[in-house]
């Protein structure tokens, strides 16, 4: 069954995209720790904002900024900015 | 017993019901962005082309900031989606980059619309767009880093190879009335785009 990460949004649509292959979890293979738990919010908005500088280009603080402002967006992270 | 499964099933229905609305009011508004412009168009005039009331679009949106939003997120999804599925079947980068040309094409107007508005919108609406090439570049980049990897693209960095690939895309499409009068731009020159943007970043077209 697809299901999008909760946190990311990424559409998960097999085993490799769950954490540790694991399919009743809500977020992404992207999302988790090694061990399988999921990031934290400040983790999460650091790869997201280290992602979004590296394919995008955008100044550092430029993609944190859009990061939280695109996570506030998901539901693990509603409310927060 | 009987009364609480009535009572489950109207909320169901109703919850449905939301969902169709909110639907017909984001194709609808997609419609009249794409003919008569994103900051142009009113939230009365979608509701007019969506067949509500006037409330209704606030009821499910909000503000008209959160209906652009929504709007161009709708975009996004659809163009994500067709690499996603591309991008888990091991494409290379031209292969993501046909289905990215594709995507665009079949909502053109629209899309053309997005790249001549955008600094204009409200921030939410252009985190939107930032978050939908966010979402391109995810599917695009592990394409380049394997085709780099094997030799047959040139070394460099991933958000110049992709700004250089967008900044080409939104010219033609921007100006898409020069380039195609009365047709699809993408249609009739994506083709000659993608050729000369590979020929760019390919080894073999450095030597």
């Amino acid at each position: 069954m697809t299901k999008t990460c909760i946190a990311c949004g990424m559409p998960m649509r097999v085993t490799e995209d769950y954490p540790l292959g694991n399919e009743s979890k809500d977020y992404c293979a992207h999302c988790a720790r090694e061990d399988g738990s999921m990031q934290s919010y400040a983790e999460r908005a650091a790869g997201m904002a280290s992602f979004i500088a590296r394919t995008q280009g955008l100044d550092e603080g430029a993609a944190l900024g859009a990061a939280k402002a695109l996570m506030a967006r998901l539901p693990a992270w509603a409310g927060r900015a | 017993m009987k009364e609480h499964s009535i009572l489950e099933k109207r909320t169901r229905n109703r919850e449905r019901q939301k969902l169709e609305t909110s639907r017909r009011i984001i194709e609808a508004a997609a419609l009249v962005f794409a003919r008569d412009g994103i900051l142009a168009t009113t939230t009365a005039a979608v509701a007019l082309e969506a067949s509500v009331s006037h409330g209704s679009v606030f009821a499910r949106f909000g503000t008209q900031a959160a209906l652009v939003s929504a709007v161009i997120e709708d975009l996004g999804r659809g163009i994500a989606a067709r690499l996603h599925e591309l991008a888990s079947s091991g494409a290379g980068t031209r292969a993501v980059l046909e289905a990215q040309l594709r995507a665009i094409a079949e909502r053109e107007d629209l899309y053309a619309r997005l790249v001549v508005e955008a600094p204009l919108l409200p921030p939410e609406a252009r985190d939107s767009l930032l978050g939908w090439q966010s979402a391109i570049c995810f599917h695009l980049s592990p394409a380049v880093e394997v085709d780099t990897r094997a030799g047959r693209l040139k070394a460099m960095p991933l958000h110049l190879l992709f700004n250089t690939w967008v900044g080409l895309l939104h010219y033609y499409l921007a100006n898409r009335e020069l380039f195609a009068p009365g047709a699809s731009v993408m249609a009739r020159r994506g083709g000659e785009l993608l050729d000369h943007f590979m020929f760019l970043i390919s080894k073999e077209g450095s030597e």
